[in-house]
């Protein structure tokens, strides 16, 4: 999936931005796209509140995240129990030490758009859910299915915190 | 003693690939391979499915030149349907083949060959990346962003989506253009402008501290291979083949998709999963060409748009003939992607961009059927083979990696006996290496679709170069 699921392709202003990757054929890796899918929905009517969904984050992101006030990043995360749900703080300046181009993780991108674009302001939070297989497949595991509810509440939750910050 | 550096994996590449350098007992180069190590199946895996299934499939074989594939694919499918498709599909086929070229020109030069070019190539790996480039260079970190949503903008909007847009059928394309795309495509052309001029400004500048870059990376004489409009004008889309040899002079011209396998050889090797392209007449490896940036320019005598023509004139003279350094690649896509914004600009200007009919339709009037597009790093050509309900019962793919295999390998080796000596080498010495194939651009997704064609060979040698086994497949 590569697709902005809620507005034109080019940069606008959004109070939020939710920024979503995976990949939809490899098993729990797609949940952070499912959630996409489910946050495009609930706040379709919500003009403040942008979805983007990417196999990965790559650095052309920075300039849709310098024009949010804010950013939920979404992923599934390998090195987490499968099926918790984590949201924590971005963070920053941490320094990849690796040569990427093609992919970035959220606080490179947030590190990226901050020296590009000097949006030192972007709040920006991570949700993971824990993966317990990455196996080909268009289907979850067991606790990342039973994890899906309690993710869509965490993220409904931290978007309108945002939005009322 | 002998001794094999290998380095593995090649980074900022599209794809994975390794490069092992074999050192004689003194320690200096005897030999180098670059190795395309992963592998795929789309020739096999589309027998049994409906031809017009083929452009969508086709596109999948890469993110990031999905769009040349997709048009390669559909001409070779109208080819069996006897069909030509209306000129405005033609015109907006064109328009979005060359948004991809800009998108992808821009991922190549800034995001993987930037960080050699601004940052030096001896810098700290730990810095020498895109967030290196972002903090030393952010007006080009910006202006390479741009380029990319620029392409990748118009691919959206013509298409429905960035990547692997199903919008280029058998026949022409699913929808025409509005006018408010039009409009907001035309709106976002004075920037892409701009940022190209300050890309070529910054590049013009820093080229010269390269010049023994310039002298060891591929630079060699070879033939060049691209296709090109009958007034001897750029051509991405449309044309026909021209071969020229190492002088210059023409020794093929006016080669239709159809035509295609009568120049075009493919040869193997066992350390690669990508093939060798080389032209027949001359055989394996005497015969082997370059496609691309610089074969594109190296080819054609005008570009038809007025700043890229000044550009080419430029280029042209970077040598007293052709110009033959690999590392030129570098420039030749500033060259295309300003070519690409001025075309897309005429484009929209066209009087019958915004017409309706944009769609032919037909089912299977012949057997077998060829492509032939430019992608962002050269020719492809698609061959289809179906039977009378239109089942595919064969492909073949002639893909722009394979065809610049032989001489990204002779580059390799060339950067190698000319940086290594004595046994002794630095991290810089090895990423100038890989950088002679970064020159190239190379997309070893795309080169690699002959899943179970491919020889392979596992050869364990001893320290004293004895070979101890072997294991040899296909």
């Amino acid at each position: 999936m590569n697709s902005d699921l809620t507005e034109p392709p080019h940069s606008e202003k959004a109070n939020c931005l939710v920024l979503a990757c995976g990949n939809t054929l490899r098993g729990d890796d797609g949940v952070g796209l499912r959630l996409a899918d489910w946050a495009a929905e609930r706040f379709r009517d919500d003009g403040h509140v942008r979805v983007v969904a990417r196999q990965q984050w790559t650095p052309d992101l920075a300039a849709d995240v310098a024009t949010a006030d804010s950013v939920l990043f979404v992923d599934s995360s390998v090195d987490s129990v499968p099926g918790r749900v984590s949201l924590v703080a971005v963070p920053s300046n941490r320094g990849s030490g690796e040569a990427r181009s093609h992919h970035l993780e959220a606080h490179e991108l947030l590190d990226l758009t901050r020296t590009l674009y000097g949006s030192m302001s972007v709040h920006a939070m991570l949700l993971t859910v824990g993966a317990a297989s990455t196996e080909l497949g268009e289907s979850f595991s067991d606790p990342v299915e039973a994890a899906i509810p309690r993710a869509r509440g965490v993220l409904e939750k931290a978007v309108l915190r945002f939005l009322s910050s | 003693m002998s001794q094999t550096i290998t380095i593995d994996p090649v980074t900022r590449l599209e794809g994975h690939g390794k490069i092992t350098i074999q050192l004689n007992g003194q320690g200096e180069v005897e030999d180098a391979h670059f190795h395309v190590t992963q592998v795929r199946g789309f020739e096999r895996f589309s027998e049994g499915r409906p031809f017009y299934e083929m452009p969508s499939l086709m596109a999948r074989i890469c993110g990031i030149c999905p769009v040349s594939h997709l048009i390669a694919s559909a001409k070779a499918c109208e080819a069996i349907m006897s069909v030509r498709i209306p000129h405005t599909a033609a015109q907006l086929r064109r328009m979005m083949n060359l948004a991809q070229m800009v998108q992808s020109h821009a991922l190549s030069f800034f995001y993987l060959a930037s960080p050699d070019l601004l940052l030096g190539m001896d810098a700290d790996p730990k810095v020498r990346n895109v967030l290196g480039l972002a903090a030393a260079k952010p007006e080009l970190g910006r202006a390479g962003i741009a380029l990319r949503r620029f392409g990748q903008s118009i691919i959206e909007l013509l298409g429905e989506k960035r990547v692997h847009p199903g919008w280029v059928v058998p026949g022409g394309v699913t929808e025409p253009l509005s006018t408010e795309k039009r409009d907001k495509i035309l709106a976002m052309i004075p920037e892409a402008y701009g940022n190209i001029t300050l890309a070529l400004g910054a590049y013009k500048k820093i080229a010269g501290t390269f010049k023994e870059e310039i002298e060891v990376f591929a630079n060699f004489p070879s033939n060049y291979m691209s296709l090109i409009n009958e007034d001897e004008s750029i051509e991405f889309t449309d044309g026909a083949l021209r071969l020229i040899d190492p002088k210059g002079n023409t020794i093929e011209d006016g080669i239709t998709a159809t035509r295609y396998s009568e120049v075009i050889g493919e040869a193997v090797e066992p350390y690669s999963y990508t093939k060798f392209a080389y032209y027949k007449p001359l055989g394996y490896p005497e015969g082997s060409y370059r496609v691309g940036p610089l074969a594109r320019l190296n080819i054609v005598k005008h570009m038809s748009t007025p700043k890229a023509e000044k550009e080419l004139a430029e280029f042209k003279q970077l040598a007293s003939g052709l110009v033959e350094s690999s590392f030129h690649y570098h420039r030749a896509r500033l060259v295309e992607m300003l070519y690409g914004v001025e075309r897309i600009e005429e484009i929209l200007a066209d009087s019958r961009i915004l017409d309706k009919h944009v769609r032919a339709t037909a089912g299977v009037n012949r057997l077998e059927g060829a492509g032939q597009a430019e992608a962002p790093r050269g020719v492809l050509h698609h061959h289809y083979k179906v039977d009378e309900n239109g089942k595919m019962t064969w492909a073949n793919l002639v893909i722009a990696t394979g065809q610049n295999n032989m001489a990204m390998n002779l580059g390799v080796l060339q950067a190698a006996k000319h940086y290594v000596k004595k046994g002794k080498f630095t991290e810089g010495i090895l990423n100038r290496v890989e950088a002679v194939v970064r020159t190239f651009d190379p997309c070893l997704s795309c080169s690699t679709h002959a899943f179970g064609q491919m020889p392979l060979a596992i050869t364990l040698v001893s320290v004293e170069g004895e070979v101890l086994d072997k294991v040899v497949r296909g």
